[in-house]
């Protein structure tokens, strides 16, 4: 598979907050388990500071953007650094549709684990439809 | 501008190149939630980085500790662009080094060898709040 067929995601690490714990193993799930050929994780810290290959992978790769609270810094942050993003994960939203919580942002716990894992699965097809698979 | 010595800010790695990053995350949250909830405030890395004033005001005016999980230490920078010098900033990757034999391996669930060395990376932490403080280290 060529390097231009993958996409970057970049959540949320937020660790004042429970979803963004969420967004965080939603993130690690789809590039370790479900997309490792498709998809790499973009680290927000890093790519603020422009080291590469966080930098430049906002450059050459269609983004999905996970956030964890209605400040939306991943999306923010991406935008701000002119990189395309091609789909959004608001976690707030899956919460309520999935109806479940996550405990403690240290433990999401298995209804975080649970949710982690459906937000994940949703975000590997989005993958697919940005690839067109 | 006056730095106020009541409250520290944390400012954590959000870690999700490497495990070190992970680790500074857990004990950061196990600074904030047991070892010193009354002392520290968490200033969220993202939200600082994305341009939250509410957040780089806090890191002016409080004293503010950068937890980075490597050497790109990019709290640190974050803070420094953003906010001024922090007042002291642990990396956790020197500190796993002097012990060797507890293994770094995952990015997402910590093993209990990683959860040893994030409660470690904590009592760091929390000895060097006391010091900012100018309190005397209580036993963690």
């Amino acid at each position: 598979m060529s390097e231009e067929q993958k996409v970057a995601i970049v959540a949320c690490a937020g660790m004042d907050k429970p979803l963004g714990s969420v967004a965080r193993a939603c993130a690690f799930k789809v590039v370790e388990v479900l997309k490792p050929e498709d998809s790499v994780l973009v680290c927000i810290p890093p790519l603020v500071a422009g080291v590469k290959p966080h930098s430049e992978w906002i450059k050459e790769y269609p983004i999905i953007t996970i956030d964890g609270c209605p400040e939306r810094c991943a999306t923010k942050i991406v935008a701000k650094m002119g990189g395309k993003i091609r789909g959004r994960v608001f976690i707030p939203q899956s919460v309520q549709r999935h109806e479940l919580r996550p405990k403690f942002s240290a433990d999401i716990g298995l209804d975080g684990e649970k949710l982690a894992e459906k937000i994940a699965d949703e975000t590997a097809l989005l993958i697919d439809k940005i690839l067109r698979k | 501008m006056a730095i106020v010595k009541d409250k520290v800010g944390i400012v954590s790695c959000s870690g999700e190149d490497l495990p070190e990053g992970t680790i500074s995350r857990i004990a950061t949250r196990i600074v904030l939630e047991k070892l010193r909830p009354d002392e520290t405030v968490t200033i969220c890395l993202p939200l600082f980085l994305a341009g939250s004033e509410d957040e780089r005001a806090f890191a002016r005016v409080f004293p503010t500790i950068a937890v980075d999980g490597c050497d790109k230490r990019c709290a640190e920078v974050g803070v420094k662009k953003y906010s001024g010098e922090p007042v002291a900033t642990i990396v956790v990757s020197e500190i796993v080094k002097k012990y060797p034999r507890l293994k770094v391996k995952s990015r997402d669930n910590l093993s209990d060898e990683e959860k040893e060395l994030a409660n470690i990376i904590a009592e760091t932490i929390s000895k060097k709040v006391d010091e900012v403080l100018g309190r005397k280290s209580r036993e963690v």
